[in-house]
């Protein structure tokens, strides 16, 4: 046999088995159909679903955009001034770009909360509410609050939430290949939607310690040594994060609703070096004239 | 007098082990950036005397101020501390086989709308309004540029520019 018929051959076998898999398989379609768009919407999340054998950029970006949207709707949306926008990512961008995960993708918000509070989530976000906002007239006080929480994201300490707690163990792949029967099909879809309740308990369970229990303390005065020591590399003055806390001790009437979610502020003066407060030089666009919008339906 | 000398010693001792305590002569800095430019002088606008790619190990030859001058085999000059980590780059793998640190380098390849997997958790969480929020945020952030920030660090003295 020549190389060319047997080149022949293997086309019409091909073809062959193409036209018999389409018939064999053709009532299953549907159920294929069904079991694929779950599929598609669970790409993302099945690699989340890989769990402690290593989070990538592409899962941790998943994870990152789920909690963003938690937090935007539980804290009253996003403060949608162009000017403050501009600033905090300025600002923040100028930190990140000198942090250990410069290539993330960083951005930077305000929410609409006069809780006195900031938040990160994996993948380069950072939210400060608008009362802290308001409490950082200078970029260096600025530059304080938002390297704390770059310390937390390069630090990865909201994946280790999930790590610790097991949540996405033995997911397996979702992507496995729907072939054979309908019952096999259908059976995989189901599996697919229990994996995305996994995924979507896992991002609560995140959004739940960011938003009510917070760090552990030891995280937290972590990412206070890692934002000081990141503010000062970049030139900003070192002591903006405790002058900012110093100055909510000194203020705090309503002491639950100033940094709920992160220790003492007792504790946390005590444990960062004593550096100067910076001086103030420039004041920062008021918030409260913002165009604001209403928030997520979940406040 | 001799507690004075003794007092601004330990005062000028304490200042510079705070400045830059990860880095001293002789000791590992590693590069993390996709591509890290070395300088001929420790200045931002120095010329280029060489380059290093992702995750390389580099010697400390020296320290200046906030600057390093590194070296790796027959490639030397000067870095902002900024531009280097004190750490290795994570060397676990993830399923895909992949080390973890080495996707950080594509993390920006190209600005991104909301991920699929999270928009379809806004919806299955009825937080369409958040989720719009998201939105604008990301067309916000996209409008900075890489060189709106260089300007921003140039024009306040920041980073490489102090």
């Amino acid at each position: 046999m020549t190389p060319r018929f047997l080149l022949l051959l293997a086309a019409v076998l091909s073809a062959t088995l193409a036209a018999q898999a389409q018939f064999d398989f053709g009532k299953l379609s549907k159920a294929i159909d069904k079991a694929k768009e779950v599929k598609d919407a669970a790409k993302d999340a099945s690699k989340v679903a890989k769990g402690a054998a290593g989070i990538g950029i592409e899962e941790e970006k998943v994870i990152g955009d789920s909690v963003a949207v938690e937090v935007i709707g539980l804290y009253g949306g996003l403060v949608r001034d162009e000017a403050i926008m501009r600033r905090v990512n300025l600002v923040g961008r100028a930190l990140a770009r000198y942090s250990d995960r410069p290539a993330l993708e960083w951005r930077f918000g305000v929410l609409d909360s006069d809780q006195v509070n900031a938040f990160s989530a994996p993948a380069g976000y950072v939210f400060i509410t608008r009362a802290l906002y308001e409490l950082a007239p200078t970029d260096d006080l600025l530059a304080g609050i938002l390297a704390h929480e770059i310390g937390h994201i390069t630090g990865k300490h909201a994946l280790n939430i999930i790590r610790r707690d097991e949540l996405f163990s033995g997911g397996g792949s979702l992507l496995g290949k729907y072939s054979g029967d309908f019952r096999e099909a259908k059976s995989k879809a189901s599996s697919l939607d229990a994996q995305l309740q996994q995924f979507d308990i896992g991002v609560g369970k995140i959004t739940k310690t960011l938003l009510e229990s917070g760090f552990d303390a030891p995280t937290e005065y972590k990412a206070d040594q890692t934002g000081r020591d990141l503010a000062k590399l970049t030139g900003y003055a070192p002591g903006g994060l405790r002058a900012v806390l110093a100055q909510l001790q000194k203020n705090a009437a309503k002491p639950k609703s100033v940094f709920s979610t992160h220790p003492p502020l007792t504790e946390r003066l005590k444990r960062l070096p004593n550096d100067p407060a910076p001086v103030a030089v420039e004041p920062a666009a008021p918030a409260a004239e913002a165009d604001n919008k209403p928030a997520g339906e979940n406040k | 007098m001799k507690t004075t000398v003794r007092s601004t010693a330990l005062l000028a001792g304490l200042l510079c082990a705070t400045a830059l305590p990860a880095y001293e002569t002789g000791g590992p800095a590693y590069t993390k950036r996709v591509e890290t430019n070395l300088l001929a002088e420790p200045k931002p606008l120095a010329g280029a005397v060489g380059k290093l790619g992702y995750g390389r190990k580099v010697k400390i030859a020296e320290v200046r101020g906030s600057w390093l001058r590194i070296s790796e085999g027959a490639v030397s000059g000067w870095v902002f501390a900024g531009n280097l980590s004190a750490s290795a780059p994570d060397e676990s793998k993830g399923l895909d086989g992949l080390p973890v640190a080495a996707s950080e380098t594509t993390a920006t390849a190209a600005a991104r709308p909301l991920t699929p997997a999270a928009a379809d958790y806004a919806v299955r969480r009825n937080l369409t309004g958040a989720r719009e929020d998201l939105d604008w945020l990301l067309t916000e952030c996209q409008a900075i540029t890489p060189e709106d920030v260089e300007a921003y660090l140039q024009e306040n003295k920041k980073g490489e520019f102090q």
